[in-house]
């Protein structure tokens, strides 16, 4: 990238609430439903027929807001947004225009090892449009309305973001915050999470933004990152031809890692809104909003800081822990049993067990390990029972099965040995075997002590006290 | 028994309930009148008939089994075609919706069921409730039964005249901007506008949600009350209705203070329909009630509040007819915009397509501000008048309708002379309030019916009825067309 | 005040054919003429009225309606889908 550029983005990311139902109509908010049976008069738009907002919705969206930090606006109204499209069955989306249910709030994130504010511009609730399926066999586009009216919130940031790794960063928080206060499935695949990126570039220094570029069809956090390197490359590109930036829309490929044009300014939409007449203005109590601030949780940035300063974590290690709820809360309830310390515990579950979660695709919730079973084993490896290597050899046991350590280190023979004559044996059979080692230790060569522990290990096939064993191994040497 | 469609809903009850006539009787009786004589009112676009004497058959052996009675048991109803029936074609009059058949029924058909009622079929109007006179009908225009080469006003057209004809005793109608009390004067029966959110609006094919409330028709008041009390109450697929529980009227005005606004007894008013007016306000003064003169200042700005907000409105409202999921598709379909051109532009009649251009233009960038929020601000200022003027007094009367019902296709050509008619009703949408359309008299020249308008606060439709009693007893009755 | 009649159509979706567009142009602008005449007015808070609320729904799932009564009104129809001419974004 060239360095004489500032990026500057803003984003509006779309996520599905997980109210049982959708934002206008009784009818149920399920994902993967037989194309158009979870319709009903009232999302299919049929003449006559009129929404009823959904409380939960209402409570969601103020929860979001209270997490990003937002003014909640108690009294407000819903919008009609005009525009034709076939997803579309009313043609318009009742959405909110000029009194966001939430606004003016902020979010810090983790970026590396610095944390940056990013502004909040507001959130606001809508529904979803229909979902079209292009099917060639058929020569044509097929409505599916299930998706109409599942409720939405949007949340707009500021165009605070100055990197594609702070655009990443920024979706990861929101992502996580998400699943955190429990009301979005977030699931990317499933389209419950969306995002529009704005991207604009200007000369390091410069207090004007440049022409802004927005960009659809961005369906992944990753692409995303792709699509913001891609935007300002291009756009840096352009400028140092001596070009202009047009203000328009593309759309993001994320498969050709490419964008296209999508509309110019001058198709620019025209979109009339105006307050729907069908909805009248809705007061929410400042009572009911406390209350929902009062429910919201600890959430992963302030969980980031805690694990650093009261457990000695790393940054990075503490984030790893934070960012997903799931990993978070089984940590948590590990570090709780306060049986054994709390870095070992991280240790364990951002090593072995992520290895075991990444190579699945799955969360910590989904493996039969209990926090119970993985505390015990770790304190038997603490209190010297077993050695790291066999501990891991308990894991493997433990990740698919709710049995107790202790069993298996019995059942499998894997207490360490730390019989000082037992241990003495197996040291004086392998420094005989090594004498070569043996002289270079003594000229000084310390560091082959590793060498002969590890052949100790090895002849206790596991068993032995490693830290023992080291210093039996010295004190034999230097008699 | 002979007639028995003539008879008012009140008296067809009484028999119901003495078990003197059946609900299949009277029913085979309305339909035969509506066979007879619908082929010069065309007040239906549909009939409703093979389910209508079932329903009846339901009537009768609830009847017959002596269940508790609803008011409207076994009572003949037509309903205008912009309200939804299940299984029932509902048009709006409107090639738009030439074929379209709900799968749902709107609440007040739900309620009329509930009760027992007897849909009996759907009434003609203007297309999509935009025109005060009928003729803007894409499929069939309704005629004055007084004169069946006038307008029976709108665009309840066929709700109207339906009625007026006797061929049903009761019908639904909707006002958006006057559409159940204009008509009604014209055709010389009583139609009430119920306070906006007195009744639910799910159901019924929006034209301007903030405006549109479905209301009563009928030849007398008691029968008018009767099929209120049927439909009226808070529904929780309507966000904008209301809890209200209806309210049992009198027939005494004595010490009742009425108010005359004199913004609406102005120029564009006939001298005669004036002074039928004014002979009405002194019977009700003979009986006990006190009259003052009130002033609305801003009602000349009510018009175009009206104009600026139901064509936003509709403009949106009908966004949905697109061509897609129901309704007429053009005849154009080689991509998506075709259809949603071709089908527009063939579905729509003129009055339609012009309201809708006008709302769009109204809430498009740049013109927002000028017009759509400043329609609202007034709104608020003059419902404030209203409220201000009906703490003066109880109830307010005006005349409905500057003239008697024209003769067919005398002003169709001339938007702006049918847009000035509806002066006198629009206030009323745009501030929320209920009013009744009463009549009080003929015009000298062609016999032409003429009515006048009671004006409440929000919820006081038992004022209105109480005064439009009185007047009803007062004269001894309302004339009705005989043929 | 000239309307821009071509540019409303087309936010609209109605294709008004040449020789109506002055008509309309005509009746339109007759209306706005009588708009016009508004007072000027302070705007603000106009489209909110805290003195005229609504409650909102419980989160409690109602049935949906059967695929076919839906979808019996559809020009056309296939796979259980409204059908329309491929659309590409």
């Amino acid at each position: 990238m060239n360095n004489n550029y500032e990026i500057v983005v803003g984003l509006e990311v779309h996520a599905e609430l997980s109210t049982k139902t959708k934002i206008f109509c009784g009818c149920k908010n399920e994902f993967g439903a037989e194309v158009n049976t979870n319709v009903c008069p009232v999302c299919m738009g049929l003449p006559g027929t009129l929404p009823v907002l959904n409380e939960q919705v209402v409570e969601y969206a103020i929860k979001m807001g209270h997490a990003l930090n937002c003014k909640i606006n108690g009294t407000t109204k819903q919008d009609r947004k005009n525009y034709f499209y076939p997803d579309l069955p009313k043609s318009y989306q009742i959405s909110q225009f000029d009194i966001p249910l939430c606004e003016n709030g902020y979010l810090d994130v983790l970026v590396g090892e610095e944390v940056k504010r990013i502004g909040v511009t507001r959130i606001h609730i809508e529904e979803d449009a229909g979902k079209l399926i292009h099917d060639d066999t058929l020569g044509g586009t097929l409505a599916d309305y299930n998706r109409c009216g599942v409720p939405l919130i949007e949340i707009v940031s500021e165009p605070d973001i100055r990197s594609a790794d702070e655009a990443k960063a920024y979706l990861d928080t929101i992502h996580s915050i998400l699943l955190y206060l429990g009301i979005s499935d977030a699931k990317m695949q499933e389209g419950s999470v969306r995002c529009d990126v704005n991207v604009s570039v200007r000369p390091v220094g410069s207090k004007e933004f440049g022409t802004r570029v927005e960009m659809k069809n961005v369906n992944s956090f990753s692409a995303a990152h792709r699509a913001i390197t891609y935007e300002a490359k291009r756009q840096i590109k352009v400028l140092e031809k001596g070009g202009e930036i047009q203000q328009e829309t593309r759309k993001w490929d994320d498969a050709k890692g490419v964008n296209v044009i999508l509309r110019t300014k001058e198709d620019a939409q025209d979109y009339r809104y105006f307050p729907d007449p069908d909805l009248l203005t809705f007061i929410v109590s400042q009572e009911k909003i406390d209350q929902l601030k009062s429910e919201i949780p600890e959430l992963p940035v302030a969980k980031t800081m805690r694990y650093m300063s009261d457990y000695g974590l790393s940054r990075a290690e503490s984030e790893l822990l934070a960012i997903n709820k799931n990993t978070a809360d089984f940590f948590e309830e590990c570090v709780n049993l306060k049986k054994c310390e709390p870095k070992s515990i991280a240790n364990w579950i951002l090593g072995d067990i992520f290895k075991v979660v990444n190579e699945r695709k799955c969360e910590i919730k989904d493996l039969a390990i209990t926090s119970k079973n993985l505390v015990e084993m770790i304190s038997l490896i603490e209190n010297k029972t077993i050695s790291n290597a066999a501990g891991k050899t308990v894991l493997e046991v433990i990740i698919d099965n709710d049995k107790d350590p202790k069993e298996i280190v019995k059942e499998k023979g894997l207490a360490q040995v730390s019989d000082t004559s037992a241990l003495l044996a197996i040291v004086e059979k392998v420094l005989s075997k090594n004498e070569k080692a043996v002289a270079d230790y003594k000229a000084g060569k310390t560091n082959v002590i590793g060498f002969l522990v590890g052949q100790c290990m090895k002849e206790s096939r596991g068993q032995g006290n490693p830290a023992m064993l080291k210093d039996m191994v010295i004190a034999e040497i230097e008699k | 028994m002979d007639k028995l469609y003539s008879l008012s809903a009140t008296q067809m009850k009484d028999l119901l309930n003495k078990k003197e006539v059946s609900s299949v009787e009277i029913t085979k009786s309305v339909i035969d009148r509506i066979e007879k004589t619908d082929k010069d009112i065309q007040a239906y676009i549909s009939y409703n008939f093979e389910e209508a004497l079932k329903q009846a058959e339901a009537a009768d052996a609830k009847i017959a089994r002596g269940e508790e009675l609803n008011d409207m048991t076994g009572i003949p109803v037509a309903v205008k075609d912009n309200m939804c029936t299940k299984n029932l074609l509902t048009t709006c009059a409107s090639k738009m919706l030439g074929n379209f058949i709900p799968p749902y029924n709107a609440t007040v058909v739900e309620k009329l069921l509930a009760d027992g009622a007897v849909i009996i079929g759907k009434t003609t109007m203007d297309e999509f409730a935009m025109g005060s006179s009928g003729e803007n009908s894409a499929l069939q225009v309704a005629r004055n039964p007084w004169d069946i080469s006038r307008v029976p006003g709108g665009s309840s057209s066929g709700s109207a005249a339906t009625v007026a004809a006797s061929q049903v005793p009761l019908s639904l109608g909707s006002d958006t901007g006057g559409s159940i009390r204009q008509p009604a004067s014209l055709c010389g029966i009583v139609g009430m506008k119920p306070t906006y959110g007195a009744v639910s609006r799910y159901g019924l094919i929006a034209f301007a949600s903030s405006l549109d409330q479905i209301g009563p028709m009928a030849r007398t008041v008691d029968d008018t009350a009767m099929l209120f009390k049927s439909i009226c109450g808070k529904d929780f697929r309507d966000a904008t209705s209301k809890d209200y529980t209806y309210k049992p009227y009198g027939e005494n005005v004595k010490g009742m203070k009425i108010g005359l606004p004199k913004e609406y007894f102005g120029e564009g008013i006939s001298a005669e329909v004036k002074e039928k007016i004014y002979s009405a306000v002194e019977t009700l003064k003979a009986q006990g009630a006190e009259v003052v003169e009130v002033s609305l200042p801003s009602t000349d700005y009510a018009l175009s509040a009206y104009y600026i907000i139901s064509s936003a409105e509709a403009s949106s409202n009908l966004g949905r007819f697109d061509g897609v999921k129901y309704g007429f598709r053009g005849s154009k379909t080689n991509n998506i915009e075709e259809i949603y051109l071709s089908s527009r532009s063939e579905g729509f009649g003129d009055e339609v397509q012009r309201r809708i251009m006008l709302g769009t233009y109204v809430l498009s960038s740049g013109f927002y501000d000028a017009y759509y929020k400043k329609a609202k601000v007034l709104q608020k200022a003059i419902a404030k008048e209203f409220d201000d003027a009906l703490k003066l007094c109880d109830v307010l009367i005006t005349p409905l309708s500057p003239t008697t019902a024209f003769k067919i296709g005398e002003r169709s050509n001339d938007p702006l002379a049918m847009y000035a008619g509806d002066i006198c009703t629009v206030t009323l949408n745009i501030s929320g309030l209920p009013g009744i359309s009463v009549p009080c008299g003929f015009d000298k020249e062609n016999n032409m019916p003429i009515g006048f308008q009671v004006i409440g606060k929000k919820f006081s439709e038992d004022k209105l009825l109480t005064v439009a009693k009185c007047y009803e007893n007062t004269v001894g009755g309302f004339a009705v067309k005989e043929f | 005040m000239e309307i821009d009649i071509k540019r409303i159509a087309k936010l609209a979706k109605l294709s008004i054919p040449d020789e109506k567009v002055e008509k309309f142009q005509k009746e339109m602008e007759g209306i706005i003429q009588m708009v016009e005449n508004l007072p000027n007015l302070d705007t603000k808070g106009a489209l909110v009225d805290p003195d005229n609320t609504m409650e909102l729904r419980k989160d409690e799932v109602q049935p949906s309606y059967p695929r076919d009564e839906m979808l019996k009104n559809a020009p056309t129809t296939a796979a259980g889908c409204v059908m329309i001419p491929k659309v590409v974004e």
